[in-house]
C-alpha cells in the first residue's frame, strides 16, 4: 500500500512537469487547431540558450531561467510566423508538416552549437529529499508541482480576467466570429503562441533543472509528453491538460514500478490508445470532444 | 552502374513505398503519423520468414506485406470512427506501441550454431537472404523498381476507376459520400489496408537490403517524413510522393558538403515551399494544368 | 449612410459579386433579398472588411471603407450579426456580450459594463441566463444574444445576416419585433433575409440581389409581394 501511494506521489510530481508542458501545447492547439510539432524543439532551443548563459558566463539561476524563457519565446515566434501565420487557414496539414520541417532546423541549430551528447543544466535548488511520514518526495519535484499549480492559476487569470484572454478564448471558439467583433486574429495568435512558448520555457527550465542535464533529445520528448498529456486530458482543454499531465505521470510511475523501464512508455501509449478509442474527449469528457470537432470543422 | 548511385536509387525506391502509403490515406482524407508501423511489421515479418524459416524472398515479401495489411485491418477497426486529429494521434500511438513492442520482442533460433532473430533493442541482424542468393545490388534495385512501378500502376488504375473517385470524394467531402449511400468507413478501411500493404512491401524490401533492422528506425520521424514527402512533391498524383522522396534524399546526398547545415537549409526550403504551395509542387491545380496542356497538344497533333 | 458602388468580389476565379450598387439610408431599415448563392453573405463580408473587393467602393459616413481591416470597420461604427448567429458556445452569455464590446474595452470599460446591463434590461431572457454557456441556449435565444453582442459595439449601422434562419415562426416574429424596436430607438439596419415576407413588413427600402447584381431596387409595395418572394427564393425568370 505504501508503495502504491509512493508511486502515486512520484507520478503526480513527475506529472506536474508533463502538465506544464501540456498547458503550453494546449494553448497553442486551442488557438490554432493544429499540432505544433516544433513545440518541444523551440523550448529546447530556449533551454540551450540558458545552458549557454550558464556555461559561458557562469550565470545564476534567474539569469538562466530568463535566458531560457526568452529563447523559447523567440523560437516560438519564429515557428508561429513561419509555419502557422504564413500558411492560409484550412491548410492544416501544411502547417503541421512545416512545423516538422522547422523542428529539423531547430534541432540542427542546437547540435551545431552544442555538439556533445549531453550538457549540465543548473539545478534551481539544492536537491534535498523530504521525508513525509513513510513517503519520500524530492524538493525539486515539489517545487515543480507548485509551479505547475501557479502557472495554471496565472493562465486562468490571463484567460478569464483580461481583455487579451477574452480575445484568445473567442478566437479558440470561433475565429470567424471573433473577426466580426473586430478582434485581430493574427495578433492574438502571435501573442498566444508567445505566452505558450514562455510557459514552455518555464517548464523546460524546471524539468531540466531537476534533471541536472540537457540533451538534444529533449525536444522530441517534450512535444510528445505535452501532446499525450493534452489528449488524455481532453484535446484543447487547459484544465484537461493539467489533469492529463498528472495522469500520465501516475501511469508512468506505476508502470515503471511494476513492469520496468521497457514497459513504461509502452503502457503510456497503450492507455492513450484506449482513451482515444473509448473516450476521445479525455478526462474532461465527451462534450469536449464534440466541441473540438465542431471547432476544427470551422477552420 | 556506379554502386553509390545504385544505393541512393534503391533508398529512394524503398522509402517511396511508405510515402505512397501515407499518400493513399491523405487521398481519403486521413492524416496518418503511423505508417512506419506497417513498414516495421513487414520488415520483421519478412526477415523472420527468410532468415529463420528459410523461405524464399518472394514468399517472405508477400508474407510481410500480408502481415502489415492484417495489422492495418486490426488497427483500423476501432480507430476509423475517430475523426480528424483524433485518428491521426491514434495512428501515432499505435506506431509507437509497435516500435516499443519491437524493443522488447525477442525471437531467436539457432542456425548453424548462431543465434538468429530479432533481439529486442539490439535489433534483427543477418537478414542475409539477398546476399546468400547472389543477388547483386543492381539486380535488387531492379526488383525494387519493378515492384514500385506495379504500385504506381495500381495508383494509375485507381485514379481512373470508380473506387478512386470514391476515395477522392471521401477525402474532399465525407458527408457527400455518405449521402450517396456509400459506407464511408468501409471504404476507408479498404484504403487503410491497402496503405498498410504498400508500406509493407517497402518494409520487406528494406529489411533485405540493409540486412539489419532495429526498432529505433521505425520512429515518428519516419512517420512524419512519409507525410512530408507527399506534401513536398505534391498531392495531385501518386508521382508526387516519389518526387518528394527523390528531392529529400537527392538533396541530402548532394549537399553532403554542407554536412552540418543540411537540415537548416532543407527545413527552411520545405517551410517556404509550403507557404506558397501548401499542397506540394505537383498539387491538384498543377496536375490539372498539365493535363489540359497535354490534351491541347494531343488535339493539335490531330 | 452606406454607399456601395460597383463592388466586385471574387473567390479565386469565381465572381460572387459582379458590380453591386446600393445605398443604406440613415435611420431606415434596408433589406437585401435574393436566392441562395446570389451573393448576399459575400456582400456582408465585403462590407465588414473580411473580404476585399476587386473593384468598387464602399463609403460609410462619407469615408472609404474598402481596404480597412475588420477591426477598423467595427470601430467606425458597423457591426454584424452573422449568419447562423456564431455565438461563442463555451463562453457565458455575459462573456459573449463583453466580446461584442471588445474594441471598446481598453478605453471605455465602465461604459461597456453599463451597456451590458442595458442589454440585460432590454433582453430579460439573456439576463436570466447570463452565466450560462451560450451553446446551451435555444436558437431564438442565441439569435437574441448575437444581436445584443453586436449592439455592444455601439454601432451606427447594424448589419444582420439572415436572422430568421432556422428559427420557429413565433421566434422569428419576436426577432423582427426587436428589429423594429432597434430602429425606433435610432439604429440604422441593413438586413439580409431569405424570409421575404417578414422582411418586407419592416423594410423601408429593399434590394433584390440575383447572381451578384442588384436586380431590383425600391420600396415595399412597388413590386407585388408574391413576385418578390418568388424572385427571392428562385430568382427571376430572366436570370433562372
Amino acid at each position: 500500500m505504501v508503495d502504491f501511494i509512493q508511486n502515486c506521489i512520484d507520478g503526480v510530481m513527475l506529472g506536474s512537469s508533463y502538465a506544464l508542458l501540456a498547458i503550453g501545447f494546449t494553448l497553442i492547439f486551442g488557438v490554432m487547431r493544429r499540432l505544433n510539432l516544433s513545440y518541444g524543439p523551440s523550448i529546447m532551443l530556449g533551454a540551450f540558450v540558458g545552458t549557454l548563459v550558464y556555461l559561458e558566463f557562469q550565470a545564476g539561476g534567474l539569469a538562466v531561467a530568463t535566458a531560457t524563457v526568452v529563447g523559447a519565446v523567440l523560437a516560438g515566434m519564429y515557428v508561429e510566423r513561419m509555419c502557422f501565420w504564413a500558411i492560409r487557414q484550412g491548410a492544416a496539414l501544411a502547417s503541421m508538416v512545416s512545423s516538422f520541417a522547422v523542428w529539423m532546423q531547430l534541432e540542427e541549430i542546437v547540435t551545431i552549437v552544442f555538439p556533445e551528447r549531453t550538457y549540465s543544466f543548473p539545478p534551481f535548488i539544492e536537491a534535498v529529499p523530504l521525508d513525509v511520514g513513510p513517503f519520500f518526495i524530492k524538493l525539486e519535484n515539489l517545487i515543480m508541482f507548485l509551479c505547475a499549480g501557479l502557472a495554471a492559476v496565472l493562465l486562468h487569470g490571463l484567460l478569464y480576467r483580461t481583455r487579451f484572454g477574452l480575445a484568445v478564448r473567442a478566437v479558440s471558439e470561433n475565429p470567424q466570429a471573433a473577426k466580426f467583433m473586430g478582434i485581430n486574429i493574427g495578433i492574438v495568435m502571435f501573442w498566444a503562441f508567445a505566452v505558450a512558448s514562455g510557459l514552455g520555457g518555464v517548464a523546460a527550465y524546471l524539468i531540466l533543472g531537476a534533471d541536472g542535464q540537457i540533451t538534444p533529445l529533449f525536444g522530441l520528448w517534450a512535444t510528445f509528453k505535452g501532446m499525450i498529456a493534452m489528449m488524455l486530458g481532453g484535446m484543447g482543454s487547459i484544465p484537461g491538460a493539467i489533469l492529463g499531465g498528472l495522469l500520465l505521470g501516475v501511469i508512468e510511475a506505476h508502470s515503471l514500478w511494476y513492469l520496468g523501464t521497457e514497459y513504461r512508455d509502452l503502457v503510456a501509449y497503450f492507455v492513450l490508445f484506449l482513451f482515444l478509442i473509448f473516450r476521445p474527449g479525455g478526462l474532461m469528457g465527451q462534450v469536449a470532444a464534440e466541441r473540438e470537432e465542431a471547432a476544427m470543422r470551422r477552420v | 552502374m556506379d554502386p553509390y548511385l545504385v544505393s541512393v536509387l534503391s533508398n529512394i525506391g524503398m522509402i517511396s513505398f511508405i510515402a505512397l502509403s501515407a499518400y493513399l490515406l491523405l487521398l481519403v482524407g486521413e492524416i496518418s503519423f503511423g505508417q512506419q508501423a506497417f513498414f516495421a511489421i513487414s520488415a520483421y515479418g519478412s526477415g523472420i520468414a527468410t532468415a529463420m524459416w528459410g523461405w524464399p524472398l518472394w514468399l517472405g515479401l508477400i508474407w510481410g506485406a500480408a502481415l502489415a495489411g492484417f495489422a492495418a485491418l486490426l488497427v483500423a477497426i476501432p480507430t476509423l470512427r475517430l475523426r480528424g486529429l483524433y485518428f491521426s494521434i491514434a495512428t501515432l500511438a499505435f506506431a509507437e506501441m509497435v516500435r516499443l513492442i519491437f524493443e522488447i520482442f525477442t525471437y531467436q533460433i539457432e542456425i548453424d550454431g548462431e543465434l538468429v532473430g530479432p533481439d529486442g533493442s539490439e535489433g534483427f541482424r543477418d537478414i542475409r537472404y539477398v546476399f546468400e542468393s547472389d543477388v547483386t545490388a543492381f539486380e535488387y534495385m531492379i526488383v525494387i523498381y519493378v515492384l514500385l512501378a506495379s504500385v504506381l500502376g495500381f495508383f494509375f488504375l485507381l485514379e481512373r476507376s470508380r473506387l478512386g473517385a470514391i476515395f477522392r470524394m471521401l477525402g474532399e467531402d465525407p458527408m457527400l459520400t455518405e449521402m450517396q449511400g456509400l459506407n464511408a468507413i468501409r471504404y476507408k478501411l479498404l484504403a487503410v489496408v491497402m496503405a498498410g500493404i504498400i508500406a509493407g512491401i517497402g518494409g520487406g524490401l528494406y529489411a533485405h537490403l540493409t540486412t539489419y533492422v532495429e526498432p529505433k528506425i521505425f520512429n515518428v520521424m519516419l512517420g512524419v517524413h512519409s507525410l512530408a514527402y507527399g506534401l513536398i512533391g505534391g498531392l495531385g498524383t501518386a508521382i508526387g510522393p516519389l518526387i518528394g522522396v527523390a528531392i529529400d534524399i537527392g538533396f541530402l546526398e548532394s549537399i553532403r558538403g554542407l554536412a552540418g547545415y543540411r537540415m537548416i537549409v532543407f527545413g527552411g526550403l520545405v517551410a517556404v515551399l509550403l507557404i506558397f504551395r501548401p499542397r506540394g509542387l505537383l498539387d491538384e491545380s498543377a496536375v490539372h494544368w498539365l493535363r489540359l496542356r497535354l490534351r491541347r497538344r494531343r488535339d493539335a497533333a490531330g | 449612410m452606406l454607399e456601395v458602388e460597383g463592388v466586385v468580389t471574387a473567390y479565386g476565379n469565381i465572381e460572387a459579386l459582379r458590380g453591386v450598387d446600393l445605398t443604406v439610408a440613415e435611420n431606415e431599415i434596408t433589406c437585401l433579398l435574393g436566392p441562395n448563392g446570389a451573393g448576399k453573405t459575400t456582400l456582408m463580408m465585403t462590407i465588414a472588411g473580411i473580404l476585399t473587393p476587386r473593384q468598387g467602393s464602399i463609403r460609410f459616413l462619407g469615408a472609404e471603407a474598402v481596404g480597412l481591416t475588420p477591426s477598423r470597420i467595427v470601430k467606425s461604427g458597423i457591426a454584424l450579426v452573422p449568419e447562423n448567429r456564431l455565438v461563442f458556445p463555451d463562453m457565458t452569455v455575459r462573456d459573449n456580450l463583453v466580446a461584442g464590446g471588445y474594441l471598446r474595452l481598453s478605453k471605455e470599460k465602465r461604459a461597456v459594463e453599463q451597456d451590458m446591463a442595458a442589454m440585460f434590461d432590454r433582453f430579460p431572457q439573456l439576463a436570466e441566463r447570463s452565466g450560462q454557456l451560450a451553446g446551451t441556449l435555444s436558437g431564438g435565444e442565441q439569435q437574441m444574444l448575437s444581436v445584443a453582442r453586436a449592439l455592444m459595439a455601439k454601432p451606427r449601422l447594424l448589419m444582420m445576416d439572415e436572422p430568421s434562419l432556422g428559427l420557429a415562426p413565433l421566434i422569428v416574429e419576436e426577432i423582427f419585433q426587436i428589429i423594429r424596436e432597434l430602429h425606433r430607438d435610432g439604429t440604422t439596419i441593413f438586413l439580409v433575409e431569405q424570409n421575404a415576407h417578414m422582411a418586407l413588413q419592416v423594410a423601408h427600402h429593399f434590394y433584390l440581389l440575383e447572381q451578384g447584381r442588384v436586380a431590383f431596387d425600391g420600396k415595399p409595395g412597388q413590386l407585388a409581394e408574391h413576385e418578390v418572394i418568388q424572385r427571392a427564393y428562385l430568382g427571376s425568370s430572366q436570370s433562372g
